[in-house]
């Protein structure tokens, strides 16, 4: 505080571009609960319980007994979570950023370094859990939680790649169909929804009619796992652009 | 321009699940000239509980967020549309004081919508009046107030005083008369003084009311 009598002039220096889309970063982040701990609140959970039931399984079957190696997707709810968080932040930090004088492309931008943030903190996440997992043999009792695939027991950056596109992919889509939620409200919901179950059961039918399903499944084996995960950065790539297209002229909504 | 803009509108969307502290946190970033100790200071001067959700706030205590985040962000530029919707008399008051007195201490270019006209009036330095998308009047507030004056006494010698005046107001109480006059007053008013009337301002209010024909408008009040 200064202790003038006459009062400084207000500084007018424009802002560099860095800073205010690090300013939506800040507010899309201000309550750690939503994206942060909640998140990993469950996670344990989830993991807490999964070890147990796994512990009480492997208690009731012989010694000698074997217990196959089980797909466990105990993880995956991250995605979906992360997709809710996705169109929260669009949905009810937009019109705040903006009544606080960001510009519509500092917010997309700014959800853009949130999301990128978000992905590459679960992704470490995950991939680290793999590894104490494969390294402590499976917690002691052979219990695979995080090592949820074969490909994750391959290379740690495999796994590691896997999870960032896909959660890339589950935030972009996320921020997409808010923006239309955003800009179109009700009507454009069910337009949206409309369009898509259009386009899937179009899609559908096209491949059925020129009996190509052959092809398309012939397509994910060529392109394998992480293969076909980055083919899934176009469409990545499209929600962001979708996002960005429809927010430059939406208004925030009222109430 | 838009950095240096702060916008509290009446129905300001927040994300569900902030309380008023996360807004306080993040305002900084926001606006570079943020007052943190002056808004702690208001938000215990509006009694608000900066610690719950703000969607279990009552519509005072929302607008009162608004507030002081219009008032401690010290923007360049800031607008009010309707800021104190919900909140009493007393919280009322305590905005209006508090931002004449940081607006002293801070000046800057403050545009504030209004209803209540009379209450803000003593604010303004410049009106605007708005109905359905024209503006009506545009004008200092001062210039406004001269245009007119309300001279009240006995009926014969109110009509002498405004002679030549439009009088746009007449109220009859027995033998008296208070009439509203506008146009160039001054004389009326130095013949009226002289003859023992009283002579009394218009209330931005009245002024208002009358020049807009007295149909329902939407007014917008710029102070700086």
């Amino acid at each position: 505080m200064t202790t003038t009598t006459t009062p400084a002039p207000l500084t007018l220096a424009p802002r560099p571009l860095s800073t205010r889309v690090a300013i939506v970063v800040r507010l899309l982040f201000a309550n750690p609960w939503t994206a942060i701990y909640t998140p990993l609140l469950i996670l344990g959970i989830v993991f807490l319980m999964n070890m147990a039931i796994w512990g009480i399984v492997r208690a009731s079957i012989p010694p000698e007994g074997e217990m196959a190696p089980s797909f466990n997707g105990g993880v995956l709810f991250l995605f979906i979570y992360m997709l809710v968080v996705a169109v929260q932040s669009v949905n009810q930090a937009f019109p705040l950023a903006l009544g606080y004088g960001s510009t519509r492309r500092d917010f997309v931008l700014g959800f853009g370094v949130f999301a990128l943030i978000l992905s590459l903190g679960y992704s470490v996440l995950l991939v680290a859990g793999s590894l104490l997992e494969r390294a402590t043999g499976g917690w002691g009792i052979g219990h695979s939680f995080f090592t949820t695939d074969e490909l994750w027991r391959t290379e740690w950056w495999e796994g590691f790649t896997l999870s960032m596109i896909a959660f890339l992919l589950f935030f972009s889509i996320g921020a997409a169909t808010a923006s239309v939620y955003v800009r179109w409200k009700t009507l454009g919901m069910y337009a949206f929804w409309g369009g898509l179950v259009f386009l899937g059961i179009g899609g559908a039918a096209l491949v059925t009619l020129l009996g190509a399903w052959g092809q398309v499944g012939a397509f994910f084996v060529w392109a394998g796992v992480l293969g076909s995960a980055a083919w899934s950065l176009i469409l990545t790539a499209l929600c962001w652009l979708a996002a960005w297209a429809i927010l430059r002229r939406a208004t925030p909504s009222q109430g | 321009m838009l950095q240096h803009t702060c916008f509290i509108k009446e129905s300001q969307r927040y994300p569900d699940d902030f309380k008023p502290k996360h807004v306080f946190a993040v305002a900084p970033g926001f606006f570079p000239h943020w007052d943190a100790d002056f808004a702690h200071e208001l938000a215990a001067e509006f009694r608000l509980p900066v610690d719950r959700r703000i969607k279990k706030l009552s519509r005072g205590q929302l607008s009162s967020v608004g507030i002081i985040v219009g008032l401690a962000a010290r923007a360049p530029i800031t607008i009010f549309d309707e800021p104190y919707l919900g909140l009493d008399a007393i919280a009322r008051q305590a905005f209006y004081d508090r931002l004449l007195a940081d607006y002293a201490a801070h000046p800057r270019t403050v545009i504030l919508s209004t209803h209540l006209i009379d209450e803000v009036a003593d604010l303004l330095e410049h009106a605007l009046v708005i109905d359905n998308g024209r503006i009506l009047i545009d004008s200092p507030v001062d210039a406004l107030r001269s245009q007119a004056a309300t001279i009240a006494g006995p009926a014969e010698a109110v009509e002498q005083a405004v002679t030549g005046l439009e009088v746009i107001h007449r109220e009859r109480l027995g033998g008296f008369i208070s009439a509203t006059v506008t146009g160039d007053t001054e004389a009326a008013v130095r013949r009226a003084r002289a003859a023992g009337l009283e002579v009394g301002p218009v209330s931005l209010q009245q002024l208002i009311i009358r020049q807009t024909g007295g149909t329902p408008t939407e007014h917008e009040e710029v102070t700086r």
